[in-house]
């Protein structure tokens, strides 16, 4: 079979990007689309990104990628108690994602990856019942087929090549949150990521304000998708995202006078990973197999971290010539083993999180410290639970879970 | 059917990503919808962060919806 490329990428993000860029690296030939005008936009995101992963694959983000540093995390209860946390897990960096976004994008081509933008797979092309490559759409206007023996999806929320492939990647409204966000500016931060919990201010979810250069910030609200404007099923009439982060904004000291300078919005996976990521031919990467982080939603890590996984298997493959689902297994399984156990620790926490009234929230920003927050976002639950346990002992039937 | 307001979408692309059918698509700048796919369950309206989403019920084209928003519809078996 004659084919154009050794891989499709769809998708020019985080995942498809630093994919590419190891693959491409390697000696593939690798094609990435990406349906968008320009990689990067339009930013849907808090743009907030923690250090360990760039680090660790020797990157070095250049400063326009960079807008703010985070040195720590604040994080308020319903009653305004305030934890300030500063450890390893809280630094990193909010970004300029437009920026940061084209350049791994630039990486990838640097490494010998070739980069088509606006254009959309629309289809996929299947010979003798195998995947074989996409039809492709290039600005609405020119059609054409493009051939590999392997098709990756690093498509992110909406996922539709990896759906035409047969995965099970729609999105249920209880496993999303749906969120709204401004830039605003002024507003004089210490660089902490701040979190405002409680079931009026946010339900399921919370207010973040992520700091940004310039005296800027990033003001949005997440909150459960199945609590949206629902009217029965246990919904919150009148649930909207725009109006209760309006709402803040409003009694919120400093931004009540501040400027708007971007309205975004997104709707972010907070639920399980796809059961399988790979097919004969087909591969599954980043926000697109569902890996995200079901506590904060934050993909872009993930993505990265997925992709060195994903892109050694690939390799592997490409030398053996076998792209089989056997052949792409180990990808899956590694996921699976590391990330994907740490991340049903994390689904359980949001699942038990979501439990809580504001009284019992209050009650555990009381009973807790920075420390146990550590351990919690660790994985190691026991210490704090038993903490809050000892002195609220009805809080056990919820957090039992945790532990058991 | 579902229409979308464009003015107010913030193109975030929740109404595709919870479309069980594949019926809504962020192609150029705007939020696409495919009629002939869509299957009226209303996802779309309730994820949308901006609101700007509205179900028609029992409406299966924009021809059908303009003639129903004039008061001239034809009403419809099973109404």
């Amino acid at each position: 079979m004659n084919y154009d490329h050794d891989v499709i990428v769809i998708g020019g993000g985080p995942a498809g990007s630093t994919f590419s860029r190891y693959c491409a690296g390697a000696g593939m030939d690798v094609l990435i689309v990406d349906k968008r005008k320009e990689i990067g936009v339009p930013v849907r995101c808090g743009e907030g990104l923690g250090a360990r992963e760039v680090v660790s694959q020797g990157l070095e983000l250049p400063k326009k990628c960079i807008s703010a540093e985070i040195v720590g995390a604040k994080v308020v209860a319903p009653n305004g108690k305030e934890i300030v946390w500063k450890d390893k897990q809280t630094t990193g960096w909010v970004l300029e994602r437009k920026f940061f976004d084209k350049w791994l994008c630039e990486l990838a081509v640097d490494k010998g990856a070739k980069v088509h933008t606006y254009t959309r797979a629309t289809e996929l092309i299947r010979e003798d019942g195998k995947i074989a490559g996409v039809k492709l759409s290039h600005g609405g206007r020119d059609s054409y087929e493009v051939r590999a023996p392997l098709v990756v999806s690093a498509e992110g929320m909406e996922s539709f090549m990896a759906r035409a492939a047969g995965f099970k990647t729609v999105h249920s409204l209880y496993d999303v949150d749906t969120c709204y966000q401004y830039e605003m500016k002024p507003y004089d931060h210490q660089n902490l990521i701040e979190l405002y919990f409680g079931n009026a201010l946010a339900p399921r979810g919370y207010v973040w304000i992520f700091p940004k250069s310039d005296r800027k910030a990033n003001v949005g609200i997440g909150i459960g998708g199945n609590l949206m404007n629902a009217k029965k099923n246990g919904g919150i009439p009148g649930a909207d995202p725009k109006v209760l982060l309006d709402k803040f904004i409003s009694t919120h000291p400093q931004l009540k006078d501040s400027s708007t300078l971007i309205d975004f919005g997104g709707v972010i996976s907070v639920g399980a990973p796809l059961d399988e990521f790979v097919k004969d031919n087909f591969m599954v990467i980043g926000t697109a197999a569902k890996q995200v982080d079901p506590i904060h939603g934050g993909g872009i890590a993930l993505a990265m971290e997925t992709s060195v996984m994903a892109a050694d298997t690939v390799i592997e493959a490409f030398r053996k010539k076998d792209f089989s689902r056997a052949g792409l297994m180990p990808y899956e399984k590694k996921w699976k083993d590391t990330l994907g156990k740490k991340m049903a620790k994390r689904l359980l926490l949001r699942k038990v999180m979501e439990k809580f009234s504001d009284d019992d929230l209050d009650y555990i920003f009381n009973a807790i410290t920075e420390r146990d927050l550590n351990s919690v976002m660790d994985g190691n639950f026991a210490g704090p639970v038993a903490k809050v346990v000892a002195g609220r002992p009805q809080l056990l039937k919820v957090l039992g879970a945790l532990v058991s | 059917m579902i229409t979308i307001k464009h003015e107010g979408c913030i193109f975030c692309v929740g109404c595709s990503s919870v479309c069980p059918v594949s019926a809504i698509e962020a192609v150029g700048t705007r939020m696409e919808h495919y009629p002939e796919k869509c299957i009226d369950c209303g996802l779309c309206v309730k994820v949308c962060p901006a609101n700007v989403i509205t179900l028609h019920k029992g409406v299966k084209s924009a021809a059908q919806l303009e003639t129903r928003g004039t008061g001239h519809a034809p009403k419809e078996a099973g109404e």
